[in-house]
């Protein structure tokens, strides 16, 4: 993902703003890292440059 | 969700687009980008939302026309065919792909200019839900498909993978009503279904497309349709 989709993603639940933590980059774009709901802290994982936003009841859990 | 599963393989996802838009597929493939931009117009710079985008079809089409598009959908191996698709097209600053729910958007009110659901209402077990929030996301389109009722769709839907919820045309207005959404345009198409079209060859698939199109110009035309287009304003 490219770090401006941050100024458009929200936490899927209550809809607060997300903050990003940064694992790996490849050329700019955001490889693997998590987001994190600034109001309820719910983690979202970012899986291969695609943000996880599914909330947490609809996640699967993924292997490391 | 029906056949969430089904849908979330990753052979599934590799072959998505070779069973459904080759051959007689081609058409339909034409026939709905053509859809979509008829009921959005020109997209240069507006921003659109694609609900269920899948391996990108349409995401990639207005992004190479110059909007800014997200894509969403649930499942991670269609996304990454959607990547790679974009990648391929040199559009890939333009378009952004995200996994998440369509009954739980993570985004904000009014943000997008217009916002799509392509083949997604037919696996919607609570279309008005889905519908809603479509709506809270948009300031000004929101456009979508529905397979129909008392159609040749009927005849084989039983068969498929995913099974497929119908809609009638009073069904559809009713979910409009509900979620405040007012229609601005309608189309109806594909007297002969999708599954007949991947079916043929490309080569009589223009023939049979023509047959088709005759039959649904004419003054009942629009009730044999088995596809319906639905343009709708905020």
């Amino acid at each position: 993902m490219n770090e401006d989709l941050l100024d458009i993603i929200c936490c899927p639940l209550d809809k607060s703003e997300l903050e990003l933590d940064v694992r790996d980059r490849d050329d700019g774009e955001i490889v693997s890292g998590t987001l994190t709901c600034t109001e309820c802290g719910e983690a979202y994982p970012i899986e291969d440059g695609i943000p996880n936003l599914l909330p947490p009841d609809m996640r699967e859990e993924t292997t490391a | 969700m029906k056949g969430q599963e089904w849908y979330q393989a990753d052979d599934i996802a590799e072959e998505y687009e070779e069973k459904r838009f080759s051959r007689g597929g081609r058409l339909i493939d034409r026939r709905e980008k053509q859809a979509v931009l008829n009921a959005i117009g020109p997209v240069e710079d507006s921003e659109i939302l694609e609900i269920a985008c899948g391996t990108g079809r349409f995401t990639v089409m207005l992004a190479e026309r110059g909007a800014d598009v997200v894509g969403l959908d649930i499942s991670g191996p269609m996304l990454k065919q959607g990547r790679e698709k974009a990648r391929a097209a040199g559009v890939a600053d333009h378009l952004e792909f995200l996994r998440g729910d369509a009954g739980r958007l993570p985004f904000p009110d009014d943000h997008f200019d217009a916002v799509i659901a392509m083949r997604f209402f037919h696996l919607a077990d609570t279309p008005a839900s889905f519908l809603s929030e479509m709506r809270r996301v948009s300031r000004e389109i929101v456009f979508f498909d529905t397979f129909n009722r008392f159609s040749t769709r009927s005849i084989y839907n039983w068969a498929l993978p995913m099974g497929s919820r119908l809609y009638s045309r009073w069904e559809v207005t009713r979910l409009l009503d509900e979620v405040g959404l007012e229609l601005v345009g309608d189309e109806h198409d594909f007297v002969l279904p999708y599954g007949f079209y991947r079916q043929i060859p490309n080569s009589t698939a223009s023939t049979f497309r023509k047959i088709d199109t005759t039959l649904g110009s004419l003054p009942f035309g629009d009730r044999l349709a088995s596809v319906s287009y639905w343009s709708c304003e905020v």
